[in-house]
């Protein structure tokens, strides 16, 4: 059921340029006229700008770009994918909130969003900047009926979903660095972590951890990552709704999701391909054991690096230290 | 109870791979005899369909998929048979053309397993913790932190034990039984594969 909160915002939205009056909301909405002008009022500190004029009535000036649990909510055109969702001006992590929210007993689909993370959280524990308002720090929670050793085609689907995102929504070339960095102009934008619980044969739920940097300036984003890393911002010289960019991901995750599940794998694949940096090119791939020169092939039918060696062997890898030969810049920074 | 058949020419070990934690999942979650879930057989016609199996029959209390390749398409066909009151026979018949038989037990059939069988490991266990999939073993959340467990430590069923990475995915990996770790199998920062043994415990 929709909050009379939202069923006002939809009203005010499908008639921007009109006005309308109180007695009119208030017959629409079925609540008194008091009652509308305190919602209006909420609105307001949500960052909605609206204009009362006398006789007239109401009507919206301004969508808010500040982030709230509403202005994410509105409009979002989604099924499960943040049917809950929970916005926090500054946390931990947004990934140890789902956590804590997956012992409450949330499930699928639910979505914490932070505007500054203090203690965000990349790959093995390794710090990720993540400034006040800058960008997007997100979590989703998953809980897909597959086997476990599928779950890591989850984390390439992700990166398909970003990439699409950015080339659709700017006018930016991303690019997929294996398996699941995303890439403008060879410095990151965009990472993934994904934290998965499960039994040997069933996911119990995946923690899908997004992290974008959005709104940086050069001068924001730490010297000692310049010239490995950059933002929207930087790179279309422009700044970016935040609101607008998580609705647009969480939709398009719903839908290539959805298609995932329905369809398997092959279409993320393909999609993947299509973004994937320095296929054809030769890197340098590590283990614990070995170091080895290598031409990046493709991904499998599983989502793993298809690898051809020097000798002319194909090889599959599923976790790799891989050396990119790009500013020293390699997969795990 | 159930029984797997499947009947090819040949089957690449990608397929197996992939095969076994299905029919595994819907094992553990038959606990009483059930169809299977829409999903689950969504899964099995998928994975029969891109491999070059040509006739499947898998068999649980009850329940009884059979699919079968017609030019190039799966059929398949899901019975639900009364459920008897003896325990079903868990026969396995000898298909034609090289058989492939898939024993699924509680840890996966693997030919490393046989071969380390029990009398050649010194230490007293009865359980192990297996990798669930490809991919870098850690003992540790991070590089500085201290590892989950360390022999003699003592678990129970819901503790991490360890994380095994693969594409970027953290699965954070638990004990599922009540125990003491009582042999550590795999190294930090080792490649794991599929169904490997990592720990044994000693439950109690």
């Amino acid at each position: 059921m929709e909050s009379t909160r939202q069923r006002l915002i939809k009203i005010l939205e499908s008639n921007k340029n009109a006005y309308l009056s109180g007695q009119e909301l208030s017959r629409r909405l079925d609540v008194s006229r008091t009652a509308v002008w305190k919602h209006m009022k909420e609105l307001e500190k949500d960052g909605y700008k609206i204009e009362a004029a006398p006789r007239k009535g109401y009507r919206i000036v301004a969508f808010p770009d500040k982030v709230t649990k509403n202005t994410l909510r509105w409009g979002l055109n989604t099924i499960r994918i943040g049917k809950e969702i929970f916005h926090y001006e500054q946390v931990g992590s947004t990934q140890e909130i789902i956590h804590q929210l997956v012992q409450e007993g949330y499930g699928h689909g639910t979505v914490v969003v932070a505007d500054e993370q203090v203690k965000g959280k990349g790959r093995m524990s390794r710090p990720w900047h993540s400034g006040k308002n800058q960008g997007i720090w997100m979590s989703l929670l998953l809980k897909p009926e597959l086997p476990p050793v599928q779950a890591p085609q989850i984390t390439l689907l992700t990166a398909v979903v970003l990439a699409e995102v950015f080339a659709s929504a700017t006018e930016l070339t991303p690019q997929i660095k294996w398996p699941n960095d995303i890439l403008i102009n060879h410095k990151k934008i965009a990472g993934i972590l994904t934290e998965m619980q499960a039994e040997q044969d069933q996911i119990q739920y995946i923690v899908l951890g997004i992290g974008i940097n959005v709104n940086h300036d050069q001068q924001s984003i730490p010297e000692d990552i310049r010239h490995k890393a950059t933002s929207l911002k930087i790179e279309s010289q422009k700044s970016w709704e935040i609101n607008w960019l998580i609705q647009l991901i969480l939709e398009t995750f719903e839908n290539t999701y959805e298609q995932f599940l329905d369809k398997g794998f092959q279409s993320v694949k393909e999609k993947w391909e299509k973004y994937g940096y320095k296929i054809g090119e030769e890197v340098t791939i590590s283990t614990m054991r070995k170091t080895w020169p290598a031409t990046l092939v493709g991904i499998e039918s599983d989502g793993a690096l298809l690898t051809r060696t020097n000798d002319g062997k194909q090889k599959k890898l599923y976790s790799a230290e891989i050396h990119w030969g790009d500013d020293g810049y390699n997969a795990n920074p | 109870m159930y029984k797997v058949e499947v009947s090819t020419a040949f089957i690449v070990e990608c397929y197996k791979e992939l095969l076994i934690p299905v029919i595994k999942s819907v094992i553990k979650k038959q606990g009483v005899p059930s169809m299977l879930k829409v999903q689950e057989i969504r899964e099995l016609i998928r994975l029969i369909d891109d491999s070059k199996i040509d006739e499947f029959c898998f068999e649980t209390n009850g329940t009884k998929v059979t699919m079968k390749k017609q030019g190039g398409q799966v059929v398949s066909q899901q019975l639900q048979e009364p459920v008897q009151a003896a325990a079903p026979v868990q026969e396995e018949k000898q298909p034609q053309p090289e058989p492939v038989k898939e024993k699924t037990e509680q840890k996966p059939a693997q030919e490393e397993n046989k071969q380390e069988a029990p009398a050649a490991s010194q230490s007293d266990y009865d359980a192990e913790v297996t990798s669930p999939m490809v991919g870098t073993f850690y003992t540790a959340s991070s590089p500085d932190s201290d590892p989950y467990v360390r022999v003699g430590d003592k678990v129970k069923p819901d503790s991490v034990v360890c994380i095994v990475e693969a594409m970027k995915l953290f699965n954070e990996i638990e004990a599922e039984v009540s125990g003491e770790i009582v042999e550590i199998l795999a190294e930090d920062g080792e490649l794991v594969e599929y169904g490997q043994p990592l720990f044994r415990v000693k439950t109690v």
